[in-house]
């Protein structure tokens, strides 16, 4: 499957034309990791978005404070991370790491991506409001989450 | 090409549950692995509305091969 096949499956890019994807797709660098590596740490600022292609991410909490270690979720192929950092420009809000061996992500800097939205408002209109229905998604699954336990 | 992005509720379990894209909905009494562990489908709903050709849902699984115990 080519790398602009995954990118319309993904939901940042919902609403976007074909030339739309191809300017994303040359932002897009990949990454494999081995099962434990880091890609986010709470508490940091860092420049890059990520794009879960294959394999599994875990959320972590409590890096930057007293508290026990937490993994909260899991993102799975087509899942966004670092998405915050590209609304608030703070710093990261949880740690990622690989969850299996052969995760594989396309990281995006953030800078980049921001000229690339600031060049062609409609590809910041329809990014901003993918990031706005992501984050309910993820809320909506968090409460969910705390509620079933 | 239907996506269907699922919020994985685990109850019964210490896995923290998922968020995953597929290419189909989840039904009940379907077994998925996630992160090794095998787990049956015991509840599904739109979480919200489908926007365009992504659909948004929300499972409760349940662990349905409790993992081993070491010895």
């Amino acid at each position: 499957m080519s790398l602009i096949d995954i990118l319309r499956k993904v939901e940042l890019f919902n609403g976007l034309g074909d030339s739309e994807l191809r300017d994303v797709e040359g932002l897009c660098v990949e990454r494999r990791l081995h099962r434990g590596e880091i890609i986010t740490t709470q508490g940091k600022h860092e420049d890059e978005l990520f794009i879960v292609t294959q394999g599994f991410i875990e959320i972590i909490l409590g890096e930057a404070k007293a508290e026990p270690r937490k993994i909260v979720v899991n993102l799975g192929e087509g899942q966004i991370i670092g998405e915050m950092s590209l609304v608030d420009q703070g710093p990261r809000s949880a740690t990622a790491r690989a969850a299996v061996e052969a995760t594989t992500v396309q990281a995006i800097s953030c800078r980049d991506f921001e000229v690339l939205c600031e060049r062609n408002a409609h590809i910041g209109y329809m990014v901003m409001r993918n990031i706005a229905s992501d984050l309910s998604f993820k809320l909506r699954h968090r409460n969910l989450s705390e509620g079933g336990r | 090409m239907a996506v269907y992005k699922v919020s994985f509720v685990v109850i019964g379990s210490d896995y923290p549950g998922a968020i995953v894209n597929r290419d189909h909905a989840p039904y009940l009494g379907e077994r998925i692995t996630l992160g090794g562990h095998q787990f049956e489908v015991i509840e599904v709903l739109n979480l919200m509305p489908p926007r365009g050709e992504f659909h948004y849902i929300h499972a409760t699984v349940k662990l349905s091969k409790p993992p081993r115990k070491k010895k």
